[in-house]
């Protein structure tokens, strides 16, 4: 779904690139975490996978398509299929819950009577049914962020980028985002979660890849967040 | 659905940025109307050329009824005095300075009188036995205009030898003069506006920046994340040309009229001409405020 070959990532050539040489790939279905210290390139993995940034060296494969060769005007298509959920909700502050959600759907041209038959399904996935028409200060954190994946998953896309989503949120809170976020991936859409966040990553026993300098230092199946390199050296 | 959601943001967007829509409608409202007001006195140049003013240079004006010239003492113009100017263009001495030589009859002046003064009330009081039947001459050397005032003007039968550009190349001076400031505010308020609406359309993108970027995320398509953007600095253009022609359109009527009464004896343009002039003002703010827009666009709003 998402493939990596030795992509170089340079934003500023008199320091380090953000990204070395990472190789890399997310089959179908899969649940990664990508862990790692800030300035680890996390960040800079997600904005390639959008074609927000293009790789300085290498290739970029997502659905199946080298990015580099999506014509700017095709950039929107390809971002129709991967979701997007950010650590700040990044939710629309005068709209209600169900036109936050419903807005993902306007702007690509569904008709009305599809919002309103997608929409309510959608919040009931992520467990706000009959919040349909709070304002998103009324609500706490972790539903602000359940109307963020809401959004991010009502188009269908086949991958779902999670940058931080729990950054904001306490243990208990992150944990029911969890929840969500393993159903959304039980529904065959591709997560990959960037984190900071021990303990989902060791109580999941998710994938996990550990970018370091911008490099893939590890890479296991049901990794914990301390790999075992690091913990040797504490 | 999309043409309804793009509205709808339009609508969020003129208001929040109301103030600023307000001084775009007001600077394209002024710089248009400079803009149409030099369209008007080119117009009015235009009408008052009439049939012969690029054709030639003189007229030789030959006797009617009323003529109070002493060589048309004898009445009016008889078929022998004509025949006999006629010839005096073929003469020798007088060929070589004379390019061309059309006669006008009577009919053709009352032809020519009544397309030119058709927006005048005096059109239809005007016959054609009290328009002279003349000779339009033009030079070889445009200079060269006594020569022909000699030769023709003591001729019996002839009323007046006219140079009929140099009167009126004075008021036209006049008015290319004030087409040209009129054009030179314009410009100035035209600057103005452009600038103005890229200004607007930056606020615009920066307090909508939430919005554009969840659009973006969610994969809409350039168009449906610019269109708002453009066509508010349209709209707004827009309704300042609509200002500027009412007013252009209401003020040379009611001055088209009174000056008509005061001078009939000047052609003008009617208040018709004024409204053929209105759609080039509206599709020339939708021209600024799109480009200046689409320009500001490219800067500010990522796609």
């Amino acid at each position: 779904m998402i493939r990596f070959d030795n992509v170089t990532k340079t934003y500023d050539p008199r320091s380090r690139p953000a990204l070395d040489g990472v190789s890399l790939e997310v089959s179908r279905g899969e649940f990664v975490f990508l862990v790692g210290a800030s300035g680890s390139g996390k960040c800079t993995f997600i904005r390639l996978v959008l074609k927000e940034d293009h790789a300085s060296h290498g290739a970029v494969h997502v659905a199946g398509r080298n990015v580099a060769t999506i014509p700017s005007w095709r950039v929107p298509r390809l971002r129709r299929g991967i979701g997007v959920v950010f650590q700040d909700f990044r939710l629309l502050p005068n709209k209600t819950v169900f036109a936050n959600v419903a807005f993902a759907m306007q702007v690509i041209g569904k008709s009305r009577p599809m919002i309103r038959e997608t929409v309510p399904d959608v919040l009931r996935t992520v467990g706000l049914e009959g919040k349909n028409n709070r304002m998103p200060h009324e609500l706490s954190g972790g539903e602000q962020q359940r109307v963020a994946i809401a959004r991010a998953i009502v188009n269908r896309p086949g991958i779902l980028l999670a940058d931080e989503p729990t950054g904001n949120l306490d243990p208990t809170t992150s944990m029911g985002i969890m929840r969500v976020l393993e159903r959304v991936n039980q529904n065959g859409t591709t997560v990959v979660m960037a984190t900071h966040d021990d303990d989902i990553v060791d109580t999941l026993r998710k994938r996990v890849v550990e970018l370091r300098n911008g490099r893939v230092v590890r890479d296991e199946a049901q990794g914990v967040y301390e790999g075992a390199i690091a913990a040797a050296a504490l | 659905m999309r043409a309804a959601f793009i509205l709808s943001e339009i609508g969020l967007g003129l208001r929040r940025n109301l103030s600023m829509v307000i001084s775009v409608v007001l600077v394209t409202f002024i710089s248009l109307t400079f803009v149409g007001a030099a369209g008007l006195l080119q117009l009015q140049i235009g009408q008052m050329k009439g049939y012969w003013y690029d054709r030639v240079e003189i007229a030789v004006f030959l006797c009617v009824d009323n003529s109070t010239s002493p060589t048309c003492a004898a009445g009016p113009v008889t078929a022998e005095q004509r025949d006999a100017i006629r010839a005096m263009f073929g003469a020798e001495n007088l060929s070589r300075y004379v390019s061309s030589v059309a006669y006008e009859s009577q009919d053709d002046a009352l032809r020519h009188f009544r397309d030119q003064f058709a927006n005048s009330p005096i059109v239809d009081s005007v016959t054609a036995d009290q328009l002279p039947e003349s000779f339009r001459v033009s030079l070889v050397d445009a200079e060269k205009y006594e020569i022909i005032d000699e030769a023709f003007s003591s001729l019996p039968g002839v009323d007046v030898v006219s140079d009929q550009r140099e009167l009126l190349e004075r008021v036209f001076t006049v008015l290319n003069r004030a087409s040209l400031g009129a054009l030179l505010v314009a410009g100035i308020m035209t600057l103005c506006a452009v600038l103005l609406i890229a200004t607007t359309i930056r606020l615009s993108a920066f307090s909508r920046r939430r919005e554009t970027g969840i659009m973006r995320l969610v994969g809409a398509s350039k168009a449906v994340i610019q269109l708002p953007f453009i066509l508010e600095g349209v709209i707004a253009a827009v309704v300042g040309a609509v200002l500027a022609s009412g007013t252009l359109w209401l003020s040379s009527s009611f001055l088209l009229t009174r000056l008509a009464r005061q001078c009939p004896d000047t052609a003008f343009i009617s208040a018709h001409q004024v409204l053929l002039l209105l759609p080039a003002l509206i599709l020339l703010a939708v021209l600024l405020a799109g480009a200046s827009s689409l320009l500001t666009l490219q800067r500010y709003v990522k796609v």
